[in-house]
């Protein structure tokens, strides 16, 4: 053990030393970035045979508050599948989870036995029970708290050792195995934070993520020798063993996670990505053999998330990065995990459809907007995930304009493009369809895990992306990077709440932007402005023109209102928008064209568009008679299809 | 072949048939798109989105539209688009993809249609002559009640057939077949097979139903069960030939598919371009409708062709009083 500690500590000051020149190569960072409060030395062994996990863990924790802990708070998520009973399948079962929960077998469930726990070299395993904060669901063991016998004092560490057992399921949330390969995430007991007001430390839902400390993760796993492993941080070590595995020791420094993955499947794949005034980061890619011709695509949209996401926000600071392109069926993808990430793309892949590059670039952006801004997933959802909604449609339409709309047919296999459709950053790229269709389902300041889980997703993920894209084309894109990148480097490695960003907010943009959140954040109110009413009539040698604009919503936001005169003249009227209508006249020589609400399309939180403009040479009906046309097309081969069988 | 050839040489030859069923399909259409058209034209009505979904595709409006309609309005999708349409419909086939009920009544309609003129149409083809409208409606006629007793027998075996043998297959044995699979293309092909199982189910049943149609019109027979019958012990008789001429008929049905597939018009303008567009669609229908009525022509070739007796048909060809005065005439 003494030995141990020994090599343990000069390999860490060899790491200390390269680090400042390579923390893409040694998961060292100097100095350090983050607290550091959370720190985590973790052993586990995986048998791929029966699924099962044998970890232990030493926890170095330090308690960075102004109150003392009376008790340690720990996730042990996967106890959410261990059954039907729990919070997480309760919930899920609202978003139509039910009936697959009900196929499982039982070997497809998962489960979390904690063993034995130490605090500050005392057991304490018969002590420990689990507790239920958000829902006293007496079922649901996602939580366990252990009583501490003395108190940790604000400043004060304890060591923490803890043994366990965890079988792994048919993928859940993300995380699990299908055949041979395993993705394995939110896997050892992990402490809560620990807030100036107690634990923050909440069950797992259906419908929202994590929230932890950082800290240093050095970690040593064990899995059949020929399985390329794929982990957070950088591998230091990899010793095979007499029995036919090999130990993987992964080190990482200033994270908040660790998650990994393994499968003899995998094609792995290097590239760097370079750029005149970010760092360099090591890329590797963990690729299912049927993608092997799609490397290039994975590495091209982690590029463009490092350059665009650097060149905005902030820089990445890791060196390295690991990106997971998950098996087939495994429902792996899609999720962010610190310097590593999951993409997801398919066999057929055509060219100028954003798959993969849409989940990786997406998923890439969280190393930013969750993986260095930590904030709350549990509470505060929208804070990465709608921020990185933004972002990714921000970065897309830089670098893989135009992409078009790919429908898949006979069991979702075979992709068509529709060369007409070209997907728009604002209305696609942020989700515009499901935030119309769920626009008031919940009140975002709401908690995120409170939100119903079927609809949540459109206000954390589609309202905020929204949001900020308004705020960008009512503030200017200047104005807007300044925000995210103040809010960014103020808040990177540490744990910022909504009004955190709020705060920013107003402050660099020198106005005060609190009635706009009040309508985005602290409601469900939806914004729809449009034409009520538009005609022009000859009195005399002049056309006496009238405009009825009207708030159809409850939100309030000033706009534009264009109004368009067939000889070409426009007026301009700026509406604050706060009355339920206004009216507009004028008296020109020549009638009116067109009014239009907010012609440059500032407002994208608007639900109805179709409404916004009023012309007096209406297209309506060529363009119905256009699309009937061709739906009768549609209908005639429909019809076609069925008399076949006659 | 010489079945098949013969089968397109007898419904080149009956140029009014096509023409006719493909009116048949416009006209059950028509009704829809209009009330497509009306519910398109409200929702649009004066907003200047119409512009550019008149100029091309204005995907929001779409989108808009998609979540206020009902009825059949729910079918406006961008899949209706050139190509779109079609493989949106042979996936929902393949994949029994349930349908708005306004567009299964619109279906059931034209099936119905179908019987209706089914015993007239391969009367015409096994006459190999002109039958003239008298003769055809005469045919169609006498048929339609057969046939519509052979509907039910049909309806019977597709409702097992799409209602038990599809989620057997795809709802159950396809899910255990790929649970543990992480390979999509492994999968793909598991899938692909399984449309196979289904489609050789699909075409059998519907090979037989074909032969009992045509045993029924050239053999004057009455009961459809018996028809079925002799459908099937016409098909092991002649299993290579029938098999044969099937797939040669399903290969001309994939050349019109890939065929649209290159010319089929994407979402363009109005004006002359929308209605040269509804023309290459129309193009498209009437190749789809020629490949069915080959399907029946050269399977009623081949079983005449069988029998040895090219044109034979058992029932005299009708006739219409010669003139008004017969009507008269007293017992």
């Amino acid at each position: 053990m003494r030995r141990a500690r020994l090599t343990l500590f000069v390999f860490a000051l060899a790491g200390s030393t390269v680090a400042r020149a390579q923390p893409g190569t040694t998961g060292a960072l100097t100095p350090p970035l983050s607290p550091r409060n959370a720190n985590y030395t973790i052993t586990a062994h995986l048998d791929p045979a029966t699924r099962t996990i044998t970890g232990s863990e030493v926890i170095v924790w330090r308690n960075i508050t102004a109150t003392p802990a009376t008790d340690l708070q720990f996730h042990l998520y996967w106890n959410a599948w261990k059954n039907t009973r729990s919070t997480f399948m309760r919930e899920a079962a609202l978003s139509g989870g039910a009936a697959e929960a009900a196929s499982r077998s039982a070997d497809e469930w998962a489960r979390i036995d904690v063993t034995t726990v130490t605090i500050g070299g005392a057991d304490r395993t018969s002590s420990k029970r689990f507790i239920a904060p958000d829902d006293e669901n007496a079922n649901d063991e996602t939580v366990m708290s252990v009583p501490l016998t003395q108190p940790v004092s604000p400043g004060g560490s304890t060591r923490i050792e803890v043994a366990w057992t965890a079988h792994v399921p048919r993928t859940f949330a993300r995380t699990g195995a299908i055949g041979n390969f395993f993705f394995i995430a939110q896997w050892f007991p992990k402490l809560g934070v620990l807030q100036d007001d107690g634990w923050n430390c909440h069950q797992f839902h259906a419908g929202t993520e994590f929230f932890s400390d950082f800290g240093v993760y050095d970690v040593a796993l064990t899995v059949p020798t020929g399985w390329p492993l794929g982990a957070t941080g950088v591998q230091r070590e990899r010793r095979d063993n007499a029995d036919g595995t090999t130990t993987h020791r992964y080190y990482q420094e200033d994270v908040h996670d660790f998650a990994w993955t393994t499968s003899p499947d995998y094609l792995e794949r290097t590239a760097r990505f370079e750029h005149p005034s970010l760092p360099a980061v090591e890329m590797r890619l963990l690729l299912q053999p049927e993608h092997a011709s799609q490397a290039g695509r994975h590495f091209d949209a982690t590029r463009t998330t490092l350059k665009y996401y650097g060149e905005w926000f902030g820089a990445y600071p890791y060196g390295h990065i690991t990106i997971v392109d998950p098996a087939y069926h495994s429902d792996a993808g899609g999720m962010e995990y610190p310097t590593l990430f999951t993409a997801g793309t398919r066999w057929l892949a055509p060219p100028r459809v954003a798959t993969p590059e849409g989940v990786a670039v997406h998923e890439a952006g969280h190393q930013f907007w969750y993986g260095m801004v930590a904030t709350n997933e549990f509470e505060n959802a929208w804070m990465d995930e709608g921020f990185n909604t933004f972002s990714t449609a921000r970065a897309i339409a830089q670098v893989y304009d135009p992409n078009y709309l790919a429908l898949r047919y006979f069991g979702g296999f075979v992709p068509h493009l529709f060369k007409d459709i070209a997907l728009s950053r604002e209305t696609e790229g942020n989700r515009r369809a499901g935030y119309r269709r769920d626009a008031k389902s919940d009140v975002p300041s709401t908690p995120s895990y409170k939100y119903f889980p079927a609809t949540g997703g459109s206000i954390t993920y589609n309202k905020t992306a929204l949001w900020l894209n308004t705020m960008e084309r009512w503030l200017g894109w200047p104005t807007l990077q300044r925000i995210m990148s103040t809010y960014f480097e103020k808040w990177k490695f540490a744990h910022p709440k909504p009004d955190d960003f709020f705060e920013v907010a107003t402050t660099v943009a020198g106005r005060d932007l609190d009635p706009f959140f009040d309508e985005v954040y602290r409601s469900s109110n939806v914004f729809d402005y449009g034409v009520q009413a538009l005609r022009s009539t000859r009195e005399g040698d002049q056309y006496h023109t009238t405009v009825v604009i009207r708030r159809y919503g409850e939100a309030l936001f000033p706009v534009e209102l264009l109004v368009t005169f067939t000889n070409g003249e426009h007026v301009s009227e700026h509406w604050p928008g706060t009355e339920r209508w206004k009216i507009y006249t004028y008296d020109r020589l020549s009638p009116a064209l067109s009014a239009q609400v907010d012609p440059n399309r500032v407002l994208l939180l608007d639900v109805d568009f179709t409404n916004n403009s009023m012309t007096l040479e209406p297209k309506g009906g060529p363009a119905a008679t256009k699309w009937s046309l061709k739906w009768t097309v549609w209908l005639q081969d429909a019809l076609l299809s069925w008399a076949a069988l006659l | 072949m010489s079945a098949w050839r013969d089968g397109i040489r007898r419904v080149n030859a009956a140029p009014a048939v096509l023409v006719g069923v493909w009116a048949l399909t416009l006209l059950v259409s028509l009704p829809l798109g209009v009330v497509m058209r009306g519910m398109i034209a409200r929702h649009l009505g004066r907003s200047q989105a119409a512009e550019t979904a008149a100029s091309g595709v204005n995907y929001d409006w779409m989108q808009e539209f998609a979540e206020q309609a009902s009825g059949v309005g729910v079918t406006f999708k961008p899949t209706i688009i050139g190509f779109g349409a079609v493989l949106d419909n042979l996936s929902a086939f393949l994949d029994n993809t349930p349908r708005p009920t306004v567009i299964v009544a619109a279906a059931s309609a034209y099936i119905v249609l179908w019987i209706l003129l089914a015993g007239g149409i391969i009367d015409r083809y096994a006459r190999d002559r002109a039958t003239h409208a008298y003769g055809f409606f005469a045919s169609s006629g006498v048929f339609f009640f057969r046939f519509l007793r052979l509907a039910a027998v049909q309806w019977i075996v597709y409702a097992v057939l799409f209602g038990s043998i599809h989620p057997l297959l795809f709802e159950r044995l396809y899910p255990r077949l790929i649970h543990e699979m992480s390979v999509e293309r492994t999968a793909f092909f598991t899938r692909v097979a399984l449309y196979l199982v289904f489609g050789i189910l699909v075409a059998g049943c519907t090979m037989i139903f074909d032969y009992a149609k045509v045993r029924a019109v050239v053999e004057d027979r009455r009961s459809m069960l018996g028809a079925i019958a002799g459908a099937l012990g016409f098909i092991r008789r002649n299993a290579g030939a029938a098999v044969l001429l099937f797939l040669l008929n399903f290969a001309l049905f994939a050349i019109v598919v890939g065929l649209y597939a290159l010319v089929a018009p994407s979402a363009g303008g109005t004006g002359l371009s929308m209605w040269l567009a509804f023309a290459i669609g129309q193009v498209y229908v009437a190749a789809r409708l020629w490949v069915k009525l080959t399907f029946w022509a050269s399977e009623t070739a081949l079983f005449q062709e069988r029998l040895a007796h090219a044109g034979y048909v058992a029932r005299p060809e009708p006739t219409w009083p010669e003139s008004p005065a017969a009507d008269a005439i007293q017992p």
